[in-house]
C-alpha cells in the first residue's frame, strides 16, 4: 500500500515555528533540511518505508465503527482510527521509522530521543534494534516513576534510558537534555524528536511522517461511504493531531477539534492547555509557539494524568492553525480521560492511551450533540496497555494494591 | 607580557540575592575586564549542568527579569567594567526585544549575548541594539560553516563570542591548534574574540592570549561561587559572603597570566 504523498516543506507557520538556536546546532538542522529533501523524492526510501509501514508496523491500522457507544449515545456515528495497534502501541513509531530511516541514509550510527509517556522511547527503540543503530532515550525521573514498562520495553530492545533529573524531571527536561547530547555529538548522531515540534525542519518531518494515520483515515471513511463531520484527536506537543489532521487541513469541513489535558483544573501548574488564551507566544527549545509562560518568559509547571501530554508548549503549525482558526481547540480533564477509557472499553472493547482518551472524551461531548446523521471520527493514538499502572490505581484501587503486593511477596 | 582580558561570568540571585551580590563585589574588586551577568531561564539547553544548576536555584531564590536589570545597574553604579547580559531568546522576548534593549541600556550594560537568536532568526535584535547602542555579540561555534561565519560577521559585530568547541558549557575543553586556528578565523574581520566553554586555568588563558580578546571564564566561577557559599553554610550569611568573595578573588589571581 503505497499511497504516502509527502506534501511541501514550510519552516515557519504564520508568525510560529522558525530555527531559533545556538549556532552550534544549525549545522545538523540545515544538513538535516538537506537530507529530509532528498529522502523525500527518492524512490527507494519511499520503498523502504512502505515497506517497513506494511512488514512491521502492521499498515494500515483499523478503523472502527463504534455502534455501540454511537447506539448509546443516540449521536453522531463515531469512527475510531485503531492507530494504537500499530506495532509499539501508538502512532509514534511512524515517524520513528522515517527519521531512522533517513538517520541510516545519512550514515549517522547513534540515535538519540526524548520520551516522555514513553511510547516514543519505545517506539525509537525498537526500530533502533531492528535497523541496527546504537539508541539512546532521555526520560524525565518523574516520567520514569509512572510508566515503568515502557522503560523495560526499552531497554528489552536494548536501549539505553538516561535519566533526566534536571528542571521539573519531565518531557520538557528530556528535550533539553537531547539538544545538550547533539550539541557535541551530531557529527555521528541524530536526534530523533517524536514531537511536531523543536527547531524546524522537525515539525515538518514529524507532520510528514506521521501524514500516514490521516491519509489512511480518509480513505477508510470513503470506503466505508461516509464523509467525516469532525476530526477528533488529544493534543500534547501534537504529532498525532496534525497527521491526523493533515489531509484536511485545506478541505472545510470537516471541523478538526485539537483536545489538550485540562488536568486537575485551570490554575497554574494543574493543566497542560496552551490554547484558548491560556498560552503565550515565546520561543523555547529552538521554535516559536504558544507555551505556558510567567510574565517573564519563564516556563509554567504543568500537570497531567497522562504523561504524553504533560507539556507547556504545542507545535507551531498546530498553534497557527489554531490562531487562524481552522482548528479548534478543547480540553478534557484527567477524570473524563478515564471515564471516556471507560466507556470504549466496555462498548466497544478497546482501550485507549490515556493521552488518547482525552481526545475519546471530547468526541463522546461532540458526538451526543450532533445527529445520528453526522460522522466523527476520533483518533486513538495509542492503545492503554502501558497504563495500567495508572489506570488501574484510578478504577480499582484496592484489588490492584492486592495484586501488587502479592507480586512483591512472590519475587 | 599578555593583555588578555578575562570576563567572569555570573548569574545574579546564585546561591541567593545577598551572595551574589557579595561574589560580584569580589569580580569587580579583583578588577576583571568584563563581566558577564547571565539572567536565568527555567530551560537553558545550551547549557551544561552546573549552570543549568545554578540558574535553577537563582529562580528559586526570587530572580525576575526586573531584578536583574536592578543587579546590572547596582554593579554599573559601583564601578563594574563592561557588563554583557547573556540569557535565551524566550526571556527576551517575553518583555520584548525593544524593550529588553532599551531596560539593558537604562541598567548599564554594555552588550547583549543571546545564543538561541542568530543573526538570521534575531526577531530584530541586531537592528535594536544598535538603536539603543548596545554591542550585541554573536555566539559561533568551531562546527559553524564558513559561509555563516562569514554571513556574521559581514555584520560587523564589535564582539564575538566563540566557543572553543561544540556542545555545552562547562565541560573541559582540551586546547589544541584547531582552536587557535577557529580563533584566527573568527578574529580575521577584525572583531574583538572573546573565547569560551571549558577555561578554569592559567595554562589555558595563557595559550590563547595571542589569539584573542578576552578569554570567558563561566562555570569555574559558578563552581567557585557554589563551594564557597556551601563551606560557610547556611547560618552564617556574613561569613558566607566573605567566602564567596575571597573564593573569586581568588579564582581571578589564578587565571591571571604573570
Amino acid at each position: 500500500m503505497s499511497q504516502h504523498q509527502f506534501s511541501t516543506f514550510k519552516n515557519t507557520f504564520g508568525e510560529f515555528g522558525g530555527r531559533y538556536v545556538a549556532e552550534v546546532l544549525r549545522p545538523p538542522l540545515d544538513e538535516l533540511e538537506a537530507a529530509f529533501i532528498a529522502a523525500m523524492s527518492d524512490p527507494q526510501y519511499r520503498a523502504d518505508f512502505d515497506a517497513i509501514c506494511s512488514e512491521y508496523i502492521g499498515r494500515p491500522t483499523p478503523l472502527l465503527h463504534a455502534r455501540n457507544t454511537s447506539r448509546e449515545l443516540g449521536g453522531a456515528q463515531i469512527y475510531i482510527k485503531l492507530e494504537g495497534l500499530a506495532n509499539t502501541g501508538a502512532h509514534k513509531i511512524n515517524n520513528a521509522v522515517g527519521q531512522a530511516l533517513l538517520a541510516k541514509r545519512m550514515g549517522k550510527t547513534r540515535i538519540i530521543a526524548e520520551t516522555g509517556a514513553g511510547q516514543h522511547g519505545v517506539a525509537t527503540a525498537a526500530i533502533c534494534a531492528k535497523l541496527g543503530l546504537e539508541c539512546c532515550i532521555y526520560m524525565g525521573e518523574v516520567d520514569i516513576a509512572r510508566q515503568k514498562p515502557n522503560v523495560f520495553c526499552m531497554e528489552l530492545y536494548g536501549a539505553e534510558v538516561r535519566p533526566v533529573s534536571s528542571g521539573s524531571r519531565t518531557l520538557k527536561d528530556a528535550v533539553n537534555e537531547a539538544l545538550r547530547d547533539w550539541a557535541s555529538s551530531f557529527e555521528h548522531t541524530h536526534y530523533l524528536i517524536g514531537s511536531a515540534l523543536g527547531p524546524s525542519p522537525f515539525p515538518d518531518m514529524v507532520r510528514e511522517f506521521q501524514s500516514i494515520v490521516g491519509q489512511e483515515t480518509k480513505a477508510q471513511l470513503q470506503a466505508a461511504g461516509v464523509t467525516p463531520d469532525a476530526l477528533v484527536a488529544c493534543v500534547g506537543g501534537g504529532s498525532n493531531s496534525i497527521g491526523f489532521f493533515s489531509p484536511y487541513l485545506e478541505s472545510d469541513p470537516p471541523r478538526l477539534i485539537g483536545v489538550e489535558a485540562g488536568g486537575r483544573g485551570m490554575n497554574t501548574g494543574e493543566h497542560a492547555a496552551r490554547m484558548n488564551g491560556l498560552g503565550r507566544t515565546g520561543i523555547v527549545q529552538g521554535y516559536k509557539s504558544l507555551f505556558l509562560l510567567d510574565d517573564d518568559g519563564q516556563v509554567q509547571a504543568t500537570h497531567s494524568v497522562s504523561a504524553g501530554l504533560d507539556y507547556p508548549g504545542i507545535g507551531p503549525q498546530l498553534a497557527h492553525l489554531g490562531s487562524i482558526g481552522r482548528i479548534e481547540f478543547t480540553r478534557a480533564t484527567d477524570t473524563e480521560a478515564l471515564d471516556a477509557l471507560k466507556l470504549f472499553a466496555r462498548n466497544e472493547g478497546v482501550i485507549f492511551a490515556l493521552e488518547s482518551a482525552h481526545g475519546g472524551a471530547a468526541a463522546l461531548k461532540l458526538a451526543a450533540e450532533l445527529p445520528p446523521s453526522a460522522t466523527v471520527a476520533v483518533n486513538m493514538s495509542g492503545r492503554g496497555d502501558k497504563d495500567i499502572f495508572i489506570t488501574a490505581r484510578e478504577i480499582a484501587p484496592e484489588s490492584w494494591k492486592r495484586f501488587l503486593e502479592q507480586e512483591v511477596q512472590t519475587l | 607580557m599578555s593583555t588578555t582580558a578575562i570576563m567572569a561570568h555570573m548569574i545574579p540571585y546564585f546561591p541567593d540575592r545577598e551572595l551574589s551580590y557579595a561574589a560580584a563585589h569580589g569580580l569587580i574588586d579583583s578588577k576583571v575586564d568584563y563581566l558577564e551577568v547571565q539572567f536565568p531561564f527555567s530551560d537553558p539547553s545550551a547549557d551544561g549542568p552546573t549552570i543549568e544548576d545554578a540558574c535553577g536555584r537563582a529562580l528559586a531564590s526570587g530572580f525576575s527579569t526586573a531584578r536583574g536589570f536592578e543587579f546590572v545597574h547596582t554593579l554599573v553604579d559601583r564601578g563594574a567594567p563592561p557588563v554583557f547580559i547573556m540569557t535565551y531568546a524566550g526571556i527576551v522576548y517575553a518583555s520584548g526585544v525593544k524593550e529588553f534593549c532599551d531596560l539593558a541600556r537604562q541598567s548599564g550594560a554594555a552588550g547583549l549575548i543571546v545564543p538561541d537568536l542568530p543573526y538570521d532568526y534575531d526577531e530584530g535584535l541586531y537592528e535594536a541594539g544598535a538603536a539603543h547602542g548596545l554591542a550585541v555579540v554573536p555566539v559561533v561555534a568551531p562546527s559553524t560553516t564558513p559561509e555563516r561565519l562569514t554571513a556574521l560577521l559581514n555584520c560587523h559585530p564589535e564582539y564575538v563570542y566563540a566557543a572553543l568547541r561544540v556542545g555545552i558549557t562547562g565541560a573541559a575543553t582540551d586546547l589544541g591548534q584547531d582552536n587557535l586556528d577557529f580563533l584566527d578565523r573568527v578574529g580575521a574581520g577584525g572583531a574583538k574574540v572573546m573565547a569560551g566553554f571549558g577555561i578554569r586555568s592559567r595554562d589555558q588563558v595563557r595559550m590563547l592570549a595571542e589569539h584573542v580578546h578576552a578569554v570567558v571564564v563561566g562555570s569555574a566561577f559558578v563552581k567557585a561561587i557554589s563551594a564557597a557559599a556551601a563551606a560557610a553554610g547556611p547560618d552564617e550569611p556574613a561569613a558566607a559572603a566573605e567566602a564567596v568573595y575571597s573564593a573569586v578573588e581568588t579564582l581571578v589571581s589564578a587565571l591571571r597570566p604573570d
